[in-house]
């Protein structure tokens, strides 16, 4: 029953992942085609590291309409968070076997991930 | 005319990083420093959002083969999580040289490493943690279950916090050491050590690269081009892998490693 139910598990996380990975990159390609003029220099600009404040960038893309912008981060939320979702996936499906120390071990790994972000956000 | 160069030279980092098993980061981030001259802390938040897409990619595939050991990797993702948060914080206090020459390093070392044999393990002395958490496995060979113990896991647990400490650091997925430590301390099969390690790959860096895109160093406009190169490059060359001399793309790819690493360094040191 267990071995089954890790099988099921495994595959869903399979197509799940594939699924995540095919949907991230379309996002990130609309994205990317809408904002860039490809015969420009987009990386102009970028030899000087300047801090940025992502929750103003995304504002501002909000009230300009740059729609390119705003499914580019979309996309690289969706695909940040597909690693995420597979360790939520997996905490799981320790707790319905009822194996709580490897539940409790992958709660902790998402909990160390919330701090990451955390960490992120606050810098 | 650079955003269409930076999307072939993605193409071609997941194409190549399919062939060798590597993450696409060490041939990104000198790319993205040396040629386009971009700053090396921009280069590494990108590199980190592309190992997450060939990373979720290929564990697809492993999860299928039944190759990964999903207990195992639960708990030493442990390791690399804490470590790279470790490694993202410490970050803030390491100047762009240091990370030149530390990236020249692994460069170097990588390149030494694809010249080794790895040699075939199958642990035989199930640790004690391992016992407990039952982490031993069996896996396919030759259409045969194959049985192996897990050994040595608190030493793979601190291998891991190192791996995950150089991942944020330097923008890679570590599967180097991950693989070193895993068939090394824990004496797993290599097949089980390689899928593992790809399946850890994805979550390490995504701790990292959700801080940094939090951060606002994640810049669409490299990391777009980026993620999608190297997610179509990693698909063709899984694809093509069995059409093409993989040993001698290997031995091409150790001397220009060898030949980035030295410049890395020297763009470190001056």
């Amino acid at each position: 029953m267990k071995a089954r139910g890790m099988e099921e598990l495994e595959l869903r996380i399979s197509l799940f992942l594939r699924a995540g990975v095919v949907i991230a990159g379309v996002l990130l390609l609309a994205g990317w085609l809408m904002s860039t003029r490809l015969g420009g220099h987009p990386l102009q600009g970028l030899e000087t590291y300047q801090p940025h404040d992502l929750g103003l960038i995304l504002r501002e893309a909000w009230s300009q309409g740059r729609v390119g912008t705003l499914l580019c981060y979309g996309g690289l939320f969706a695909l940040i968070s597909l690693p995420i979702v597979r360790v939520l996936l997996t905490a799981v499906l320790f707790l319905r076997q009822k194996d709580l120390i490897l539940s409790g071990v992958a709660f902790f790994v998402l909990a160390c991930l919330a701090l990451s972000f955390f960490l992120g956000a606050v810098h | 005319m650079d955003a269409l160069i930076l999307l072939a030279t993605s193409v071609v980092a997941g194409f190549i990083g399919s062939l060798l098993g590597l993450g696409g980061g060490i041939i990104l981030i000198p790319v993205l420093t040396l040629f386009f001259h971009v700053n090396i802390r921009y280069a590494i938040a990108a590199s980190l959002i592309s190992i997450i897409a060939t990373s979720s990619g290929a564990a697809a595939g492993f999860l299928r083969d039944r190759l990964t050991n999903l207990r195992l990797a639960v708990l030493l993702e442990t390791g690399t999580v804490t470590g790279a948060i470790a490694g993202f914080l410490f970050s803030r206090f390491v100047n762009a040289s240091v990370l030149f020459l530390l990236f020249g390093g692994f460069l170097l070392f990588s390149a030494l490493m694809m010249l080794r044999r790895r040699e075939e393990h199958h642990g035989q002395r199930d640790h004690p943690w391992s016992a407990r958490l039952k982490l031993a496995g069996v896996y396919p060979e030759k259409n045969q279950p194959v049985a192996y113990a897990v050994e040595n896991v608190p030493l793979g647990l601190f291998a891991m916090f190192g791996a995950g400490v150089l991942s944020a650091l330097l923008g890679i997925g570590s599967g180097i050491f991950k693989v070193l430590a895993m068939d090394g301390a824990m004496k797993l099969p290599m097949k089980v050590s390689s899928a593992t390690s790809n399946f850890m790959i994805g979550v390490t860096a995504s701790a990292s690269a959700g801080a940094y895109l939090l951060q606002g160093d994640v810049r669409p406009e490299i990391a777009a081009p980026v993620a999608v190169g190297i997610i179509a490059g990693s698909w063709v060359g899984a694809r093509a892998m069995v059409h093409l001399p993989a040993l001698w793309i290997r031995r091409i790819f150790v001397v220009v490693l060898a030949i980035v690493s030295v410049q890395m360094i020297m763009k470190g040191l001056s």
